[in-house]
């Protein structure tokens, strides 16, 4: 929020995705730095277009002033949001933890229905755009996996996030194995959404809410001698950013500083001489998309640092364009033409490097991705999985 | 923490941090190149301007003065670093046109004559003389772009607007890479019935694919075609600093944005690692080496104080031209503001004088004496002393 310090370069212009395709958005120097000087608190808010801003946090990585324009979007949007009434698909994606937790309950007619000519309809009579197809709920979650406990030196609490809990518990499971592989205890604590979709929803106390009961559960692990892993880097980036910041939680410092990405904690103990994982090889030749929350997390391409050391992998780190989706933005009927063309762009670089296949970490860039390439998209931790030969 | 350990740790992803930082990786040294955010790279024309003093640079940078760190490398260094540079940017299908030999001249978005020695392949055909008889192409509400102000200075050229219904060099450049947006542009080219010898449009020629839509244009118009760079957001800029990204990924390069380093760890007459303040917890990163190539004032690479300037990432000496009231000439636009002249003095090493440490090489903008507006030391002045504090760096580890 340190908006006098901008400079106008246009920087942060010249990353925004969606300023490069949408010209009812004026950019991030604009709606950020630059309107911020006139908007006040006692009066309402006019900047209907601070809700096209996509969040993907380019602008704050490429700034070298320190200035956050995201931030300061994000801010206004949360202001807005207060203002005015929020529209169907504002409200469904803001309440997506409940509504998953729904969809997974029925997940065998719901995601029935889903496909549907008339669930199609019902979408977009909501405002929520169908290019690609809904995610298919999953009728067993993580959360009900059964809790094995080793008693390794090694312990953590497994962060997992909505989409893999939801739609891909599969993924959650490869992670699970690849650290009790590497002789570290995992346990899979309480946990509700991380509340990015309220925040970027407009809807802070929602999301204030859903933040105060994970600090309250992950709290008690780390006092146990847990550290926290997060393999969704969206939700990284809420537990160490967002809790800390707009959302103000209590001891949220503290979960800041004992959360790793995944790929990030197995670094480290490779990095403490903790463990040495035996990576076999694996013949693929893979683009790996650098979701934007990934970028923004500032701890570097952990999993691209891992996929290095696998034997005759071949991947092509490819991390300039946004795929697009962010989320529950693109599904949203009015950033469908943003979401269609950010997404061809960065199609477009990842066939160009003749990969046969992508790797991001996040659930919603690879839904994107491999919806508009028909190119099948892994989790980084498959790749890994795959690599370290886990026989189960 | 996080620890990770590297042989070399550049910071700054300018020219002069990415030339380094692809010499050393390509040598099979393990690199990492961190960033507090992008480079003033970016915002540049994409120019290489290597001494724009003298129609020939070479004879240009023997002219400058004796503290100039331009002396500190042979004429076989910079023609290597240009070399090398033109050969990856072709590799990266961005090719370079000049040579080391003569100065090239770039005409402005206000109609000036820019001297500049590289050229992207984009702006080859810019006119060398006030009377070409030239066609330039605008946008409908293109800001920061003035066909009437090049008109009043070349005496053989006109305009016309082309409605690419958005109006920003990002939005434009993004519909070029669309084949049917391009396929429309260059109808509606073809319906002018152009007569001038040059067509000329502002550097909006896509992104990813520029060079191949300007011949596209240009084979179907029989004529050249050249671009006018704009003012930031600057799309030759931004291709320019892509392209030397990628190439230094290509060599095993690992970068790591939103890095600004806070701290650093020494052991005797050692820096062992650097320090950023992510919010979680401080991140660390070891090294053996570390190249600091973070720039001027503008690139944060120096900060002025009341009465003092800092070097904020190791608090190398800095040489303060002189007092506070000698930093600034009495005219805004003069090149002679005694504030260029600040930065870190280093030796034939590119080791900064009276560093305590044995580990850090300087390159780039951040060098004293530079004087970059004054005398045209750019882009090339970077790559060239990347390129030497790199050879230095290498020789240190061996």
């Amino acid at each position: 929020m340190k908006y006098e310090h901008c400079i106008r370069c246009t920087i942060c212009v010249e990353n925004c995705p969606v300023f490069r395709v949408n010209p009812e958005f004026p950019g991030p120097k604009q709606s950020g730095p630059d309107a911020q000087r006139f908007r006040s608190d006692g009066k309402k808010s006019v900047d209907d277009w601070v809700l096209l801003c996509s969040q993907c946090k380019r602008c704050e990585m490429a700034c070298p002033c320190g200035v956050e324009p995201a931030q300061i979007i994000l801010r206004a949007q949360q202001k807005y949001g207060l203002e005015h009434p929020h529209t169907a698909a504002h409200l469904l994606f803001a309440n997506n933890y409940y509504l998953s937790t729904l969809g997974s309950m029925t997940a065998p007619l719901a995601n029935r229905v889903a496909a549907t000519k008339i669930g199609k309809k019902i979408f977009q009579r909501l405002g929520i755009a169908t290019y690609i197809p809904f995610p298919k709920f999953s009728f067993k979650t993580l959360r009900q996996e059964k809790k094995t406990r080793n008693r390794e030196v090694r312990k953590v609490a497994f962060f997992y996030g909505c989409f893999i809990n939801f739609y891909r518990p599969d993924i959650g499971r490869k992670i699970i194995q690849i650290l009790q592989s590497l002789r570290i205890d995992v346990v899979l604590p309480s946990q509700w959404c991380c509340g990015l979709p309220a925040l970027g929803n407009g809807n802070l106390a929602l999301a204030r809410s859903f933040a105060a009961k994970n600090v309250a559960s992950l709290s008690n692990y780390i006092d146990a001698g847990y550290d926290v892993v997060y393999t969704c880097t969206s939700c990284g980036l809420c537990l160490l950013h967002d809790y800390q910041g707009i959302m103000e939680i209590p001891g949220a410092k503290k979960i800041a500083e004992n959360s790793y990405n995944v790929h990030e904690y197995v670094l480290k103990l490779i990095a403490e001489q903790e463990i040495k994982p035996a990576f076999k090889e694996v013949n693929r030749t893979l683009a790996y998309h650098i979701p934007c929350h990934l970028r923004a997390l500032e701890i570097g391409y952990p999993a691209a640092n891992l996929l290095r050391l696998i034997p005759s992998l071949q991947c092509r780190i490819l991390d300039d364009a946004c795929c697009g989706l962010n989320g529950s933005y693109g599904f949203k009927k009015i950033n469908e033409a943003t979401a269609l063309q950010l997404g061809g762009r960065a199609v477009s670089l990842i066939k160009k490097t003749g990969a046969e296949a992508i790797v991001a970490d996040c659930g919603s860039c690879r839904m994107q991705l491999s919806g508009l390439s028909g190119m099948e998209a892994f989790d980084p931790a498959e790749i890994i999985y795959e690599s370290l030969g886990i026989k189960v | 923490m996080s620890v990770i350990e590297y042989d070399v740790i550049v910071i700054g992803a300018g020219v002069a941090g990415l030339t380094a930082g692809t010499l050393l990786a390509g040598q099979g040294l393990n690199v990492a190149l961190v960033t507090a955010g992008e480079p003033t790279a970016c915002l540049s024309t994409g120019c290489v301007d290597v001494c724009s003093q003298n129609e020939n640079p070479l004879q240009g940078i023997a002219n400058l003065p004796d503290l100039h760190p331009f002396h500190l490398v042979s004429s076989e260094t910079i023609l290597q670093a240009l070399t090398d540079f033109q050969q990856v940017m072709t590799d990266m299908n961005i090719p370079y046109t000049g040579t080391l030999e003569k100065n090239r001249q770039v005409i402005s978005a206000i109609g000036t004559f820019k001297t500049t020695c590289l050229t992207p392949l984009t702006m080859e055909s810019s006119p060398q003389s006030i009377d070409e008889k030239i066609q330039i192409v605008t946008f409908t509400g293109l800001k920061d772009f003035y066909p009437s102000y090049i008109i009043s200075r070349l005496q053989n050229a006109s305009f016309s607007t082309y409605d690419a219904r958005v109006s920003t060099t990002m939005g434009i450049a993004a519909k070029f890479e669309d084949d049917a947006f391009l396929e429309a542009f260059i109808s509606w080219l073809e319906n002018l019935n152009i007569s001038a010898d040059k067509i000329a449009v502002p550097a909006v020629l896509g992104l990813e694919s520029a060079t191949a839509i300007m011949k596209r244009i240009a084979s179907r118009l029989k004529r050249p075609v050249f671009e006018i760079p704009t003012i930031p957001p600057s799309m030759p800029g931004r291709r320019l600093f892509n392209a030397l990204k990628d190439h230094f990924r290509s060599k095993g390069g690992v970068i790591y944005w939103g890095w600004p380093v806070v701290g650093v760890e020494k052991a005797g007459r050692l820096i062992e690692a650097v320090t950023a303040e992510s919010r979680g917890r401080p991140n660390s990163l070891n090294a053996r080496a570390f190249v600091l190539a973070t720039g001027s004032f503008v690139g944060g690479g120096l900060h002025a104080e009341r009465d003092t300037i800092v070097e904020p990432v190791f608090g190398l000496p800095v040489h303060v031209p002189s007092q506070r009231e000698g930093w600034f000439d009495q005219d805004y636009f003069s090149a002679n503001h005694g504030i260029g002249q600040a930065g870190i003095m280093v030796d034939t090493s590119f080791r900064a004088v009276g560093c305590p440490w044995d580990n850090i090489f300087v390159c780039g903008a951040i060098l004293a004496h530079t004087e970059a507006l004054k005398n045209g030391c750019g882009h090339g002045f970077a790559m060239t002393t990347g390129h030497a504090a790199a050879r230095s760096c290498l020789e240190y580890l061996q």
